[in-house]
């Protein structure tokens, strides 16, 4: 049981970042980390998958995000806590501007897409792990990522490129 | 390596290849120009993702994002849910054998343990929240005042602990125990270090004797009183001296006026 614990503790900042980049509002995605640590906990040992917690728990997470989406498009009080941008000092090298409007952009991107691209490019967790959490096959998940990167790509712009250019 | 596919520069980008793979995306990228340029692409997408994002992962996670104390919360709750669906099967069953005259065996749990178990629940429960801790905020204390002391039947100041550094965040109404009054009012106060104490207030007890209690469950303090008037269970997590202080403190203001019922002061 403590054993469970620990890995559930060890992955609560992870969950945050996730529902963090999802929500774009603290509040918002520290209350759907909540729900899913109590779902996680209360359920019974048997419901528990055997190897490790991480997937399992940001399945729940996805679940919950999704449905809070959905009872969001019923009401509209979500606009409200959804609209203050909430993020966390970016680092300087990127500059301010860039990073606000890459968050846009992202935030833009069809769900489908954004679950699926966080999962990579901040989760960093491995495709397959991925491909798990979202439920999809390993192609489907692969042609999110592409199709979100080139939007991505085309809302931001293709910043200079020389640097990587090799002369040779 | 004989074809390099986009998906595959895209694993290259996101670190997912295996090391033959990559050493052979790394060989193609050494002559391929454009497709360099869209691995660079990718990888400054994802360095912008963690530098937005990857901040959150590295804050100073709240308390009421700990997995012990929700665990801790759920088997209080789950202890007391066993405790009643055990309760009611016995009860079905004695009452199918005629036995409905046995029925005290339920009722061997005096009220002040309930209503201190019910103050610390109330109190784990609410303290955890920030923007829906209190249903009435502190800011209208006549009005909460007036409110909580309709629905109780009694009369319910709010304690001013000003001195003790804490001010009002507000109240709620809660259901209690049937048996014993059904309503319960929970206070909270704060302080400037966002320590809270709850104090939760019911009607006085059908016996209406003057009673106190000092109780510790998980590290959680409960100080309990009962009058001809109120009972009242004082919930925090404060230091010994600071909790001793404040409960004195709130027992002084709520039993003012009161000079029959004075276990401290001792008449």
């Amino acid at each position: 049981m403590s054993d469970f614990l620990d890995q559930v503790e060890a992955c609560v900042p992870a969950l945050r970042r996730y529902a963090r980049a999802l929500t774009r509002n603290v509040d918002l995605a520290d209350d759907l980390v909540q729900d899913c640590l109590e779902r996680a906990i209360s359920r019974p040992g048997l419901f528990r998958p055997t190897g490790p917690v991480r997937a399992w728990l940001f399945t729940i997470l996805l679940n919950l995000y999704r449905n809070s989406l959905r009872s969001s498009r019923r009401r509209t009080w979500m606009l409200d806590s959804a609209a203050p941008d909430e993020l966390s000092t970016p680092a300087p090298q990127l500059g301010h501007l860039a990073l606000a409007e890459m968050g846009r952009a992202i935030d833009a991107l069809p769900s489908e897409q954004k679950e699926a691209l966080l999962l990579i490019a901040l989760e960093g967790l491995p495709y397959q792990e991925a491909a798990d959490i979202l439920k999809i096959p390993l192609g489907t998940l692969m042609s999110r990522l592409g199709r979100a990167r080139a939007t991505l790509r085309s809302v931001t712009g293709t910043p200079a490129e020389p640097r990587l250019r090799t002369v040779k | 390596m004989s074809e390099i596919t986009r998906d595959m520069l895209m694993a290259y980008a996101d670190g997912q290849l295996d090391p033959a793979t990559r050493q052979a995306v790394d060989e193609h990228l050494a002559t391929d120009g454009e497709a360099a340029a869209e691995v660079a692409v990718m990888q400054r997408q994802s360095d912008a993702i963690r530098a937005l994002y990857g901040p959150a992962g590295a804050e100073v996670v709240p308390g009421r994002l700990d997995p012990r104390r929700i665990a801790a919360g759920m088997s209080r709750n789950r202890a007391r849910r066993f405790v009643w669906a055990t309760a009611a099967a016995v009860l079905l069953g004695l009452g199918l054998a005629g036995g409905w005259f046995l029925r005290p065996v339920l009722e061997q749990r005096p009220a002040s343990a309930v209503l201190i178990a019910d103050a610390i629940n109330a109190h784990s429960v609410y303290v955890a929240e920030n923007r829906h801790a209190v249903e009435v905020g502190g800011a209208d204390s006549e009005h909460l005042s007036t409110w909580l002391s309709n629905r109780l039947q009694t009369n319910l100041g709010m304690p001013n602990l000003e001195a003790e550094g804490f001010t009002l965040v507000g109240g709620r109404l809660l259901p209690g125990e049937p048996e014993l009054g059904g309503r319960a009012a929970q206070l909270m106060y704060e302080d400037a270090g966002k320590e809270r104490v709850t104090i939760y207030v019911t009607a006085a007890l059908p016996d209406k004797e003057p009673t106190y209690q000092f109780s510790r469950y998980e590290g959680t303090d409960a100080f309990y009183w009962a009058n001809s008037r109120i009972t009242c269970t004082v919930v925090g997590t404060l230091p010994d001296e600071r909790m001793k202080a404040v409960s004195q403190m709130i027992y002084a203001q709520l039993t003012e006026g009161e000079p029959e019922q004075t276990p401290y002061r001792g008449s």
